[in-house]
């Protein structure tokens, strides 16, 4: 992301969530990100950001950054850092749709949806750093991931 | 979120509107929690007024809808829109829940 990013560093934790919510849509509405797509962006944030306030520090506790960058009319381009344990959210097994509701998991369906609202995410290691990158909104609305079931792949 | 709880004849209907999150979705479950520990068997759960809902809220529905079937009871899910309903759609917890269109509807069923 390049120097003309917007960035905004706070503790993670889930009291952090609605200001980096806040933060990201002010950039949406300046790149005319659709209105009807805003909510979806806040669902993404939390998705990842409640990810790192509950695991990336444990047991201790740290920081995340959300930087973002109009990326054209409409889109974002966000990339999110932490500097906790290394974990790649992309490695996440899908959750298993084909469980009744007694065997469903409870767990997995957060970054199911992050992988169902965005596109071009990709994760990366840097040194201490976790960062993931993601374009916004996903071309084509709604949908599941290629190669996940729904997607009709 | 807020949450309007009123107590029929054969279920407790509750009213949720706004925004379920991570930061509240333990108020929905405790909600629910309180009925079932009274002996509810059936809640119906209103979302016309739900506007957004996060995995933290989908995990709250899912685990009342164990206790209530592990107790041969039922959530039941009506007037599902949005994004809500986009959200439980993906993540196929519409075949999980029944689904009515209106509370009307999920009260004939019992």
């Amino acid at each position: 992301m390049d120097s003309a990013a917007r960035r905004l560093t706070l503790p993670a934790n889930v009291e952090s969530v609605a200001s980096f919510r806040d933060f990201v849509r002010s950039g949406a509405v300046a790149a005319e990100v659709p209105a009807d797509e805003l909510e979806k962006l806040d669902l993404v944030l939390e998705e990842i950001l409640m990810n790192i306030a509950r695991y990336a520090y444990v047991p201790q506790s740290g920081k995340a950054e959300v930087a973002f960058a109009p990326d054209g009319p409409g889109k974002l381009q966000v990339e999110i850092t932490d500097w906790g344990n290394a974990f790649n959210p992309l490695d996440v097994e899908p959750p298993d749709f084909s469980r009744g509701l007694a065997e469903r998991p409870i767990g997995g369906l957060g970054v199911f949806l992050v992988r169902s609202l965005v596109s071009d995410i990709a994760y990366r290691r840097e040194a201490d750093r976790n960062i993931l990158s993601f374009g916004f909104p996903a071309p084509g609305g709604f949908s599941a991931p290629a190669g996940l079931p729904g997607s009709g792949a | 979120m807020t949450i309007e709880t009123s107590q029929l004849e054969k279920a407790v209907l509750l009213k949720v509107s706004g925004r379920m999150d991570a930061e509240n979705s333990h108020e929905f479950e405790q909600a629910c929690e309180q009925w079932i520990t009274r002996g509810s068997k059936h809640l119906i759960v209103d979302l016309g007024g739900l506007q957004y809902v996060s995995s933290m809220g989908l995990r709250s529905f899912l685990s009342v809808a164990q206790k209530l079937q592990s107790s041969s009871g039922s959530l039941i899910l009506c007037d599902l829109n949005g994004l809500p309903r986009q959200v439980f759609e993906l993540t196929r917890l519409i075949g999980v829940f029944p689904v009515f269109d209106t509370a009307q509807q999920a009260l004939a069923t019992l």
